[in-house]
């Protein structure tokens, strides 16, 4: 149990590793890797802001780089790690490739698919139901999220408005996974 | 790019002239627009209220009662219900029901002598009251408080109380509030529909779009059938409109190419759901990222510097032009400049879109959606939900029947999603040929 959940642990660090990877490049800090037999085959940050497409999300670009090498059916025997639960348009992405599993850090309270706002991964459906996991670094998943809006609003040219918006170290509920909209 | 493509592109603005002078057909037919979520839900609540026969003079007299007596009734909503109502106006089965236990008011009620005045001979009008909700108050104890005033003090009618199932919410238009009132009770409608959009936003918006929707689809069938042709995908296609000029423009059409190889061939093996990412929706809102990174850098920028370095990637996604139709659309700079994702454009598409691609067209702010085809076993945009005890699973296929829908109405769920859309279906006339029957239902849009 407890080597499962180092593994578990390692995956979700190398997730947390590309959503750094996105705060430094201006993207929204969602990061993820694929992992087949333990090693992992894709890996994925959100890039909606360079692309002007607000549809690629980490997991579409990390999905795009494994079946540029593999056949879909590879997706049957992968897991998902990613630091914010998938929204719903990447939870029925998931489902329809037939993900075998999905291993998240923070809930997505805006747009989640997996349990945050629906429940795409196991309602009624053509394709497999998958499990999903919750929970796993869920505060640093949550604290490069609020890096992120602090360093947006940095740029803000309002001071004022700059000055409300302070790095808060507390947990609660965020509005994330969106490309910003200004 | 060549000069002479560079040179079409600037020239042509892709407008409904445009596609006409390509000899597409408008198919006949008329917009629907979806019942959201919420709608759906509003239009199933019911809950029981209890009514009670009184001569029309003391309506009001025993509302006032009723009210004092049950001071709860202020916290529940019954402004859709009316409160008072002429036999006339109730559902044939209330009249039925109703008239067969009609009370005799005329005969040695002093009451109701006093009302009229004019002898106890003559029946006094009836009104039929709905009292209250039969949660708020025990039928023993309405019946003690009914007993206790007039018209029933001291006259030999007893009060005589009926339950009745009632719709819980305001009904959302007035097709809805005529049904009800045929079925329930009778039933007033203003104008207005807190469930969904407001009807006169839907109507307008449907005026506006619906003398074109029909070359639009008619564009997104072809789309999708040329590609279909090549063996790169299922038989579905989309369009992208800009519909805030003087003038419709299209901005992108593209058809599906799940069974594109990243080799840009077709698969010879078909395994699984194919490439999930290649769906038409998908395809048509990368293509209008493009051109938005395509002005924003120049015209004449070339192409890599806007793809991801990872050469292998733009492949998968499939948002390079796959047919001439598609380099068309693909090739028109008419975009407005500094514009965000998909804000106020417009999406047609042949069958009703997956879940996944309900979602991208959220995601990218879309305006209005329009679909040909509803996918009861796949489509995320439709609100109603299969009955699947009634129906049934078909057994070798392990698939829910298409009866009903999944039941995600993703277009107006604006307390959980953040963003809403208006979005129609299609409804042919039957003019024209249904071309879209060749996917199976089973199959993701
Ligand atoms: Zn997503
Ligand atoms: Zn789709």
């Amino acid at each position: 149990m407890n080597e499962q959940r180092g593994q578990h642990e390692r995956f979700m660090r190398e997730a947390i590793k590309m959503a750094e990877l996105a705060l430094a490049t201006d993207e929204t800090p969602v990061g993820c890797v694929f992992v087949k037999d333990g090693e992992i085959i894709g890996r994925g940050m959100n890039d909606t802001n360079r692309s002007l497409n607000g549809t690629r999300h980490a997991e579409f670009v990390a999905l795009a780089q494994i079946l540029a090498k593999h056949p879909v059916t590879i997706l049957k025997e992968t897991d998902l790690y990613v630091t914010v639960e998938p929204c719903v348009m990447c939870a029925s992405a998931l489902r329809q490739y037939g993900i075998r599993a999905v291993y998240f850090g923070c809930w997505n309270e805006r747009f989640g698919g997996t349990g945050g706002v629906l429940t795409i991964h196991e309602d009624p459906s053509v394709d497999k139901p998958y499990p999903v996991y919750g929970g796993i670094f869920r505060e640093e998943a949550i604290m490069l999220l609020r890096k992120f809006y602090v360093q947006e609003n940095g740029k803000a040219p309002d001071p004022k408005q700059k000055k409300t918006r302070e790095l808060k170290t507390d947990i609660i509920p965020l509005n994330i996974d969106t490309p910003k909209s200004y | 790019m060549t000069t002479q493509q560079a040179q079409d592109s600037v020239v042509y603005s892709a407008s409904l002239a445009d596609v006409q002078e390509l000899g597409i057909l408008p198919k006949t037919g008329y917009l629907v627009p979806l019942k959201t979520k919420d709608e759906l839900l509003a239009s199933r609540e019911t809950f029981d209220v209890y009514v009670v026969e009184v001569p029309a003079a003391f309506a009001s007299a025993v509302l006032n009662v009723v009210r004092k007596a049950i001071p709860d009734l202020t916290t529940v909503n019954l402004q859709h219900l009316r409160r008072v109502v002429q036999l006339s106006f109730l559902p044939k089965q209330l009249q039925i029901q109703f008239s067969s236990a009609a009370q005799a008011w005329d005969r040695g009620s002093t009451t109701s002598q006093a009302v009229d005045g004019l002898g106890a001979t003559i029946q006094p009008e009836i009104r039929y009251l709905l009292v209250s909700p039969t949660s708020l108050i025990a039928l023993p104890n309405l019946l003690d408080v009914l007993a206790q005033n007039p018209p029933f003090l001291g006259s030999p009618v007893t009060p005589q109380v009926f339950t009745v199932p009632v719709p819980a919410l305001a009904p959302t238009s007035s097709e809805q509030a005529l049904q009800w009132s045929q079925e329930y009770w009778s039933i007033s409608y203003k104008n207005t529909n807190p469930y969904g959009p407001h009807p006169s936003l839907v109507a307008r918006n449907t005026a506006e779009i619906e003398p074109h929707a029909g070359t639009w689809l008619a564009l997104a069938e072809l789309a999708g059938e040329q590609i279909k042709e090549q063996g790169l995908g299922e038989n579905i296609g989309c369009v992208i409109v800009d519909g805030t000029g003087k003038e419709e423009k299209v901005i992108a059409a593209t058809g599906d190419t799940r069974w594109c190889s990243p080799d840009k061939i077709a698969s010879l093996h078909r395994d699984g759901p194919g490439n999930v990412m290649a769906h038409a929706v998908l395809r048509a809102i990368a293509m209008v990222a493009k051109k938005r990174l395509r002005i924003a850098n120049g015209p004449l920028e070339s192409e890599s510097t806007i793809v991801s370095s990872d050469s292998t990637v733009p492949h998968i996604f499939c948002d390079d032009p796959h047919t001439p139709l598609e380099h068309r659309f693909y090739l028109a700079d008419n975009l407005t400049p500094n514009g965000y994702l998909c804000l106020d454009l417009d999406i047609y598409v042949t069958h009703e879109p997956c879940v996944m691609c309900s979602m991208a067209i959220l995601h990218s702010r879309f305006r209005r959606c329009v679909f040909g085809r509803r996918m009861p076993l796949t489509g995320g945009l439709t609100a109603e939900i299969a009955r699947f005890q009634e129906s049934g699973i078909d057994e070798k296929k392990n698939l829910p029947q298409p009866s009903g829908g999944l039941g995600c109405g993703i277009f107006w769920r604006p307390s959980e999603l953040n963003w809403k859309f208006l979005a129609w279906e299609w409804e042919s006339d039957g003019g024209d040929e249904d071309r879209t029957g060749a996917v199976e239902d089973s199959i993701q849009a």
